[in-house]
């Protein structure tokens, strides 16, 4: 191996990494407000498929259902600000921290299940939370919603969804490099294995699961203080889910740039292509996801780390 | 440690719905000696290995390992008091490189973990493989990659299910010789083994299972020559 | 009351088992979910509808449109797509059927727009006592308990179904003894396609339709196979009953929304205490 070489390459992603981060940081003075928004849901996107990741990728148990991590963070944010009088900021950590406990509640007994048990038990997770959401009347307005009172905040907000994408993916960084990573990843390969070899398998999944869940739950506050107005179809869809992981799987699941490289990849390819035909870009959509499943499992990245020998944190 | 047994498995028990696999086996290992298992097909043997590392808890009977009992702890439980196990198929980690696939067992400080997986590798031979894919190594470097894995936890006895299964002259000659290296260093092995010439070269003591019942227990010259054993391999 | 909630229960049950049947036979042959089961379901109902309203066909007799169509739609399904990803890790099958539901649905949406559509062919109920027996259900009903028996008939006592039940208790073993998998996948994702279309056009006669109303139906299917134990098809058949019933008796104390959470929280019980099903025999 080229090790010279290689760490000449690692330098200039490096630098380039540097480079643009400060252009992200200056961009809202340059920027439009549609180009601010863009941004902020980019940003959104990339720490969603680094959730995703983090259970899914490295352990291999399936969320289907990673979006009532969103919601829930969303509506607990969105009753703090709306009823309590909270800053975003907070009520958004504290979205997080609902989705925590409710990862915690869930997550004890569910990652007992295997395969496709699990991943339909978090399906359904998805499916009660938005239940219960519209039945609690009094606390989230029910199917009518919940609006936030009028706040322009679109500046910091896109700071704060870019920390929050910087902060998940370092935090993927960490993990991905870390021995803690790598029991992770053995619960992927061979669980009973890595439970033989000491590894407290049970554990793990759970430390891993509740990491995984904080995320969306401070991304879905974000999200209702961005939008102003929260519904449970929106903040509950299927679709959701599929979205961050057909991106983390597309970018190369397992790795640490592979979420981001995904969500870029199918964020800008979503918005700026055809976002305007909506059945239309839902089809083909459909389409992209089988071509994904079928032609690339393992994604870009993970092509190129397995021709060239590259570690999974690039 | 009481009465000097490593481990000690008394009246221990498995059923599975109706099927006893294992039925009031008992047995004491010593430190420090290597010890066999074998047995016709479906005798109970790998049963009784996941009874022992905590895989499928037992129904009846107790184990004790240095004196405690360790039935009811769970599987990475009994693995961290010392008990390293391989299984019959090769279950390296495949898409951990090899060196990973030793780190990953490792819970002190990590340069000095990564240092000892080093000379681990070193140790198969496996050390130029060292940032490799393990499920891209052949079935042979697998198979020592494996055993290097058990190593690298550094447990005082080592359960070998069928090291000698599908590996060639030359490497099975390695094998045996880390095997009785590992002797040399005070551990103790336990083997279930098809292959009779490599059990009978290697243990000091054999027991042996049919139908889920210890039928016999002895030096192998005895074991050989036992009438009981003959039958439940030959039939009558 | 008691007496209507166990009839309504039992009516919507039976539903319940056809369409599970389905899920069960793909399931059970290659431990893959079909994620676009209802939407096939959905599908079906569709034939229904623009039969009835553009031919004015008998929506019953529309049967023998939908079913053969589903049928077929199911073959060229398994046959250029699923079978791909049978052996792959469940996330490949998951997604998979997913992107082909999607697909199908927003077509459906592009083709029939999201209009709700209903099927008005029987209305008005027969009394018998004290319980109202919607005429429509009832003969839904009668309909998929026909279906389903047949299809039960199918798989217990010929050689296809026989083939079909030695893949799904092992399909290695079956390959060995001289099973072609392949096409028994390919024939059972076929026929399950069908138990599905079917469903779609009871549906249709029964309730208003649209082209996301099979989500629902997927994961109730899902929930039937769990509590009737996997690749046990009897199974699915009391699974689907028990689950119609557990609907209706919770909607006497909880909202209708309230009583969708129950099937979900059954579900995880399940899951959790007995991982083979409720009716299943223990699993190894």
């Amino acid at each position: 191996m080229t090790f010279v070489s290689l760490s000449r390459t690692k330098k200039t992603l490096l630098a380039g990494l540097v480079i643009g981060l400060i252009l992200l940081a200056i961009y809202p003075m340059a920027a439009t407000g549609y180009g601010i928004r863009f941004m902020l849901q980019l940003f959104m996107w990339v720490a969603l498929a680094q959730s995703w990741n983090l259970i899914s990728g490295l352990t291999g148990y399936v969320s289907f259902g990673h979006v009532a991590f969103f919601g829930t963070g969303a509506y607990a944010a969105a009753i703090l600000i709306a009823t309590h009088g909270w800053h975003w900021a907070p009520a958004s950590s504290m979205g997080g921290i609902a989705a925590v406990v409710l990862a915690l509640i869930i997550g004890y007994p569910c990652l007992r299940l295997k395969g496709p048990y699990f991943a339909i038990a978090m399906l359904g997770l998805n499916e009660v939370m938005r239940v219960l959401v519209s039945y609690f009347e009094g606390l989230t307005g029910g199917g009518l919603g919940l609006s936030l009172p009028t706040l322009y905040a679109s500046v910091q907000i896109y700071y704060a969804a870019g920390l929050a994408a910087i902060a998940a993916s370092v935090a993927a960084h960490l993990i991905i490099t870390s021995r803690f990573g790598l029991r992770l990843m053995t619960i992927r390969e061979d669980e009973v294995a890595a439970e033989a070899m000491g590894v407290n398998t049970a554990r793990y999944k759970l430390y891993a699961f509740l990491i995984s869940a904080f995320i969306p739950g401070v991304v879905g506050g974000l999200h209702a203080r961005d939008q102003g107005y929260i519904e449970p179809i929106s903040v509950f869809p299927l679709l959701t889910t599929i979205t961050m992981i057909v991106m983390a799987l597309f970018g190369g699941k397992g790795t640490v740039w592979g979420p981001v490289l995904g969500a870029v990849g199918l964020f800008c390819f979503q918005e700026l292509v055809w976002a305007r035909f909506l059945y239309l870009h839902q089809i083909l959509f459909g389409a992209i996801i089988v071509f994904v499943v079928l032609l690339m499992p393992r994604g870009i990245l993970g092509l190129v780390q397995q021709r060239y020998h590259l570690s999974r944190s690039l | 440690m009481q009465n000097g047994h490593l481990l000690e498995l008394r009246q221990v028990t498995k059923r599975f719905g109706g099927v006893t696999a294992v039925n009031r086996c008992s047995l004491e290992l010593a430190p420090g000696r290597i010890y066999g298992l074998i047995g016709p097909n479906g005798s109970g043997k790998t049963t009784l290995f996941n009874c022992i590392t905590g895989l499928e808890p037992h129904d009846d009977g107790e184990i004790r390992y240095k004196g405690e009992r360790i039935d009811g702890l769970r599987a990475h439980e009994v693995a961290r008091r010392g008990i390293g196990r391989t299984f019959q198929i090769i279950r390296v980690f495949p898409e951990l490189t090899a060196l990973e696939n030793l780190l990953v067992v490792t819970w002190g400080p990590f340069d000095e973990a990564h240092r000892r997986a080093q000379e681990l590798l070193r140790f198969v031979t496996l050390d130029r493989l060292q940032n490799e894919y393990a499920g891209n190594l052949s079935y042979g470097q697998q198979k020592l990659l494996e055993f290097a894995r058990i190593l690298m936890t550094d447990p005082e006895l080592i359960l070998l299910d069928e090291p000698a299964a599908g590996v060639n002259r030359t490497l099975l000659n390695e094998l045996l010789e880390a095997i009785r290296n590992l002797r040399a260093q005070g551990k103790t092995v336990f083997i279930v083994e098809h292959d009779m010439k490599v059990i009978m070269d290697l243990s000091e003591r054999i027991f042996v299972l049919n139908y889920g019942e210890k039928i016999a227990e002895g030096p192998p010259g005895l074991i050989q020559s036992d009438e009981r054993v003959i039958e439940a391999y030959f039939g009558r | 009351m008691v007496g209507q909630v166990v009839i309504s229960g039992l009516l919507a049950g039976a539903l319940y088992s056809l369409v599970a049947l389905g899920l069960a036979l793909i399931f059970g042959v290659m431990r893959v979910i079909n994620i676009a089961h209802g939407t096939i379901l959905m599908l079906g109902a569709y034939t229904t509808f623009w039969w009835f309203h553009l031919l004015g066909v008998n929506p019953y007799l529309s049967l023998l449109a939908s079913m053969p169509l589903m049928f077929l739609l199911g073959l060229l399904l398994q046959r250029t797509l699923v079978t791909r990803v049978v052996d792959a890790p469940e996330l490949s099958s998951l997604l998979l059927t997913f992107g082909i539901s999607i697909a199908l649905v927003n077509i459906a949406q592009l083709a029939f727009t999201s209009d709700l559509r209903s099927v008005e062919f029987l209305t008005g109920a027969f009394l018998v006592g004290p319980i109202a027996l919607s005429k429509s259900r009832l003969i839904s009903f009668a309909f998929a308990v026909t279906i389903t028996l047949l299809a039960f008939w199918f798989i217990q006592k010929t050689k296809l179904g026989k083939a079909i039940r030695a893949t799904s208790q092992n399909s290695e073993v079956a390959m060995i003894c001289g099973i072609n998998v392949p096409r028994i996948r390919l024939y059972a994702f076929g026929i399950a396609s069908a138990l599905a279309g079917a469903g779609g056009s009871l549906v249709a006669v029964m309730f208003a339709i649209q082209p996301e109303m099979g989500q629902v139906y997927t994961f109730k299917s899902f929930l039937v196979i769990v509590l009737g134990g996997a690749g046990n098809y009897p199974g699915a058949l009391l699974g689907g009953m028990l689950l119609g019933l557990v609907e209706q008796l919770s909607s006497l104390f909880l909202t209708t929304q309230l009583s969708e959470a129950v099937a979900y929280v059954l579900l995880v019980l399940v899951l959790l205490v007995r991982p083979s099903g409720l009716l299943g025999g223990r699993e190894r």
